[in-house]
């Protein structure tokens, strides 16, 4: 009974699938830092869900490293139409300090998938990601056919 | 039972429902606080581009020095741009910045500390105090305010010095600013032996003229540095160094010549036992021999040979660069003149 009430009060919102390709995993403690009562994500409608097949919007972190390149296609490929993704700090965008000659990491991450949305920072503060999310996501969710209430 | 009643009437309230219905999370924790630091700024007109925040940035894509164009009435100004999609806001670039005021500044309470540098300089620039006419010309062209008098005398410190060597095209006395190399030691000696030992081979090779040299007289000699460079650059391929060393070598070098006419020898072993090296040794059949290897030019056996057959000569040297460019093209002049020693008798 809970579960149905918790889907009909989850159907307006945004679902997000965070995924982190490889980084120093700082951006995606920020996003938990989002998550925390400070922050409080859900008050916005957001709703992380780590579910590509279910998601909305997809947050990528991290420098694409050797095992991510198709890892992350096929995670995209899951993504129900239309696709969002926003890059979260500079890894995804330009790989960053990994980035280093002779290195391993295909950054940009547009190269593999196209984004939407990008938050540039080492790690971008977690109101710079919720102020990206936002932006990008209602678009999305009324192309779907759900509006926000 | 009465907490439970207190939780009642609490949850009942009006502001606490209405706080819960529309949960909103409070402005100031969204806003960023004023300590926090921010990607760098630029201040354009500072920049004196000596690549420092380049070298010392830590993101590979994160900052890069433009050069504006040149427009009709003055020349482009270079200055560093930040990319924010690379810069990780350590403010690194802020710390390292020598201008005063900075071209970079990140963040308000940022540690700079005083006498940190993580320039990476290969080159360290040192006043003779012998030499300084303290005419501070030095102090007024640098622009970090790295030269300062010191009880009378003129210093660099080391820690403000960026090495840019604007204090060395001023000082109007040559040699009063040295410009050291402070890399690759090992080279640099490989390189001084090799200069050395080519231009005491080619005064070797004019044995016969300086014999002739009557007393009084110069003998000239000229050789061009193309050959050196080519064997200099297998050691090091760094032109501008290796131009400072064959000019250091030139301007201080003093050689000492010593050639041996034969054919005035008497075989009367003076200079035998008197030779502090062991280098002249007398044989039944070949006479007086020199061995040129032992040889410390001391120039003892040219004061006490009665019959001259010891010649002393010093050779000194000049750089010419003869408006020419290229390491190649310079010519290398040496003087050869007889010693003013006096011959003992």
């Amino acid at each position: 009974m809970v579960k149905s009430l918790k889907d009909i009060v989850r159907s307006s919102s945004i679902h997000v699938c965070l995924v982190n390709a490889g980084g120093c995993n700082g951006c995606d403690i920020e996003v938990v830092a989002l998550m925390s009562p400070r922050y409080d994500l859900e008050q916005y409608g957001i709703y992380v869900h780590q579910n590509p097949r279910e998601a909305d919007v997809l947050l990528v972190t991290g420098a694409v490293a050797e095992q991510w390149k198709e890892k992350l296609q096929r995670i995209y490929a899951k993504i129900p139409e239309p696709k969002v993704v926003v890059a979260i700090g500079n890894c995804p965008l330009s790989g960053d300090v990994f980035n280093q000659e002779g290195g391993t990491v295909y950054a940009p991450v547009s190269d593999f998938i196209p984004v939407d949305a990008e938050i540039p920072g080492c790690p971008p503060r977690p109101s710079e990601i919720l102020e990206a999310i936002l932006s990008v996501a209602p678009g999305a969710i009324a192309a779907r056919g759900r509006q926000k209430q | 039972m009465s907490s439970v009643i207190w939780y009642l009437y609490e949850f009942a309230r009006k502001t606490w429902a209405e706080k819960f219905a529309a949960a909103k999370t409070d402005q100031e924790i969204v806003e960023i606080p004023s300590r926090f630091r921010n990607f760098p700024e630029v201040h354009k007109e500072y920049c004196i581009a000596c690549g420092a925040c380049t070298a010392a940035c830590p993101a590979p894509m994160a900052i890069k020095l433009v050069r504006s164009e040149d427009s009709a009435e003055k020349e482009g100004i270079v200055y560093p741009v930040i990319n924010k999609r690379g810069c990780i806001r350590c403010g690194f670039c802020a710390e390292v910045c020598p201008t005063d005021p900075k071209t970079l500044t990140c963040g308000e309470n940022h540690l700079i500390r005083e006498e940190f540098t993580i320039l990476p300089v290969d080159k360290m620039f040192v006043i003779d105090d012998y030499l300084c006419i303290r005419c501070k010309k030095c102090k007024d062209t640098c622009k970090v305010g790295a030269i300062s008098q010191k009880d009378k005398k003129m210093v660099v410190d080391q820690t403000k010095c960026i090495a840019c060597g604007e204090c060395l095209k001023t000082c109007p006395v040559k040699g009063a600013m040295k410009k050291i190399y402070i890399n690759n030691v090992e080279e640099q000696k490989m390189i001084m032996k090799l200069v050395v030992n080519t231009l005491e081979s080619v005064i070797n090779g004019e044995q016969e003229k300086i014999k002739d040299l009557e007393y009084g007289k110069v003998l000239k000699l000229d050789m061009p540095t193309g050959e050196l460079a080519v064997r200099a650059r297998d050691i090091i391929s760094n032109d501008e160094l290796i131009t400072d060393l064959i000019e250091k070598i030139t301007d201080r070098l003093k050689m000492r010549v010593i050639v041996w006419d034969k054919d005035k020898c008497t075989n009367c072993r003076l200079c035998v036992d008197e030779c502090p090296s062991g280098a002249i040794t007398y044989d039944e059949e070949k006479g007086v021999q020199r061995n040129e290897d032992k040889c410390l030019r001391c120039s003892i056996c040219y004061q006490t040979c009665p019959f001259g057959v010891a010649g002393f000569y010093v050779a000194r040297f000049l750089l010419d660069k003869m408006d020419k460019t290229s390491l190649d093209e310079y010519v290398i002049h040496i003087t050869l003149k007889a010693s003013q020693l006096p011959i003992r008798s």
